[in-house]
């Protein structure tokens, strides 16, 4: 019953655009981030330490603003995907 | 821009704030236009989510008809449910009438995407109706992405080249409010601890026995609502029957997530495979899964200002959400926010006055709802809940108690004045604590 996240997101429609909207400045997670709670708290998995450092992708992302509120390091930048682009709930 | 293309008002966001907001002034014979990123009304939204109480209806009475097919809600409230969770048990209060099966509802299950796309058809025909069919629409596919300020006056939208222009702005553009922050109403970061994450997953089941299931008769549903289940996380969890589907999530304190070093898809892992949750999910097949902050209820997330010039900011942009300890509120706030914010325009239309001194008459309207005066009302309830013994320790020491009560075990019994000292002495906790949560529990919720 347990699902793995990858899993979870099949059941999410996702138009995903060629640009990034999150940009994550990954050496402030590596160098002076204390706690780097994005690779546990996002709930879709984008942030994930590979080799002792932060990788991030955007094209799992479900826009839920967990890492928007979550990173008090100032290493998010945050923003909606573009037009026409991102996830669609057929139930939401 | 020629002056002819102005709107009287645009909103932002098609959410049940934007869309009250809109249907309102479309019924007001106002010229609108309301944005919305999603491909629908709707595509991007999520809730648990029951809707409580009688806003929507009053807003949008086609709610009321009888409807046979397409119904856009999923089933009506009429069993509540609140379980206190240990590891291995789980201890429930159950309340069931039909007295909340009469007309506007105490309570409705909904899913957004469907709910919200209904609405925003409301919100056409009522455009459709009025003296701007041809003009006022509801745009999607279509990200906002600045305010237009001319002398710290908003006076329009901006999505990427076009702009659109309009005497006034309701930003109902949710929880992630980049706009609201931009323009200064909301500060730049907002705290993780004025938010959290909800996740959720639902079933899909077959129809009749999901209703088997839990004893739904016709369209009656049923909320419930469990805490003790998130491993010592502040939050809880809900299950919420929809038509042939369920509502299975969690809300969780964000910076308690991040203190305690949790992951949400791990707790809701876990607690799917509770006892009292796991037989549920037999026969069912997981269809679709979510996440969205929500605010957590703390007035301090409201921004002191929920107005300027040119513009007013609705529903969880807003942070407005109510948590009584007994139900969480959240989009019926949103509704009346976008209600009050509509009524705001349409006077200001009538003076020709979109002023910031103007528009602060939305804000003293909305003090004068159930909006703020229960936030304000309960910040004692959300201080109250704000204790990590409620998350844990208590759910614990009620699921002892019942165990150890209900326990036959061939040897001599002893009695209930036996058993509580017995299992306050091995929890570690006090009469004194005990009894000064039990009467600040009576005081706040």
């Amino acid at each position: 019953m347990s699902v793995s996240v990858k899993d979870r997101l099949i059941t999410v429609k996702n138009n995903i655009s060629k640009k990034a909207h999150i940009v994550v400045k990954t050496e402030i997670c590596d160098t002076q981030c204390p706690h780097q709670c994005t690779t546990y708290v996002c709930p879709a998995k984008c942030f994930e330490i590979i080799e002792q450092k932060m990788r991030f992708q955007y094209e799992d992302c479900i826009e839920c603003g967990t890492c928007l509120h979550a990173c008090d390091q100032d290493a998010v930048s945050w923003s909606f995907p573009d037009s026409g682009h991102g996830v669609s709930f057929k139930l939401g | 821009m020629q002056d002819s293309d102005k709107f009287d008002c645009i909103i932002v966001g098609g959410g049940v704030a934007g869309l009250a907001a809109a249907y309102t002034l479309a019924k007001a014979n106002l010229k609108i236009l309301l944005v919305e990123r999603g491909d629908w009304t709707g595509a991007k939204n999520v809730s648990g989510g029951v809707l409580w109480g009688p806003t929507a209806f009053d807003i949008f009475p086609a709610l009321l008809n009888d409807f046979s097919s397409d119904c856009p809600y999923e089933r009506v409230i009429t069993h509540r449910r609140l379980s206190f969770m240990s590891e291995t048990s789980a201890t429930t209060f159950d309340f069931k009438t039909d007295n909340f099966y009469k007309k506007p509802y105490n309570g409705i299950a909904v899913l957004r995407s469907r709910f919200d796309k209904w609405l925003g058809q409301q919100v056409e025909e009522a455009i459709a109706e009025s003296d701007f069919a041809e003009d006022s629409l509801v745009a999607t596919g279509i990200l906002v992405d600045r305010l237009l300020l001319e002398d710290n006056k908003v006076v329009g939208i901006g999505a990427g080249e076009d702009t659109f222009s309009s005497d006034c702005v309701i930003i109902a553009e949710g929880v992630n409010s980049l706009l609201t922050r931009a323009v200064g109403l909301q500060t730049g970061y907002v705290e993780a601890e004025l938010v959290g994450t909800g996740i959720k997953e639902v079933w899909q089941f077959d129809q009749e026995m999901l209703e088997a299931k839990f004893q739904l008769e016709g369209d009656k549903g049923m909320s419930n609502e469990f805490v003790g289940c998130t491993q010592g996380v502040e939050g809880g969890a809900f299950l919420y029957t929809n038509k042939d589907t369920i509502s299975l999530g969690m809300v969780l304190g964000l910076a308690a997530l991040r203190e305690h070093k949790k992951a949400p898809h791990d707790l809701l892992d876990a607690f799917k495979q509770h006892p009292a949750i796991r037989p549920i999910l037999k026969h069912g097949k997981m269809v679709e899964y979510s996440a969205h902050v929500v605010p957590v209820g703390d007035i301090r997330l409201v921004p002191k200002k929920l107005y300027m010039s040119g513009a007013m900011v609705v529903g969880d942009a807003a942070g407005l959400l109510l948590n009584t300890g007994k139900a969480i509120e959240g989009m019926n706030m949103a509704m009346e926010s976008g209600r009050q914010a509509a009524y705001t325009v349409i006077d200001a239309k009538k003076r020709q006055d979109y002023s910031e001194s103007f528009l602060k008459s939305y804000q003293e309207r909305l003090a004068e709802t159930f909006v703020l005066k229960d936030m304000v009302r309960f910040q004692g309830a959300v201080k109250f809940i704000h204790n990590p013994a409620m998350f844990e320790r208590y759910p614990l020491f009620v699921n002892t108690i019942l165990e150890r009560a209900f326990t036959v075990d061939g040897k001599p019994k002893k009695k209930m004045t036996e058993i509580l000292p017995e299992i306050i002495r091995e929890q570690n906790l006090s009469y004194w604590e005990l009894l000064s949560t039990a009467v600040k529990g009576g005081l706040n919720l």
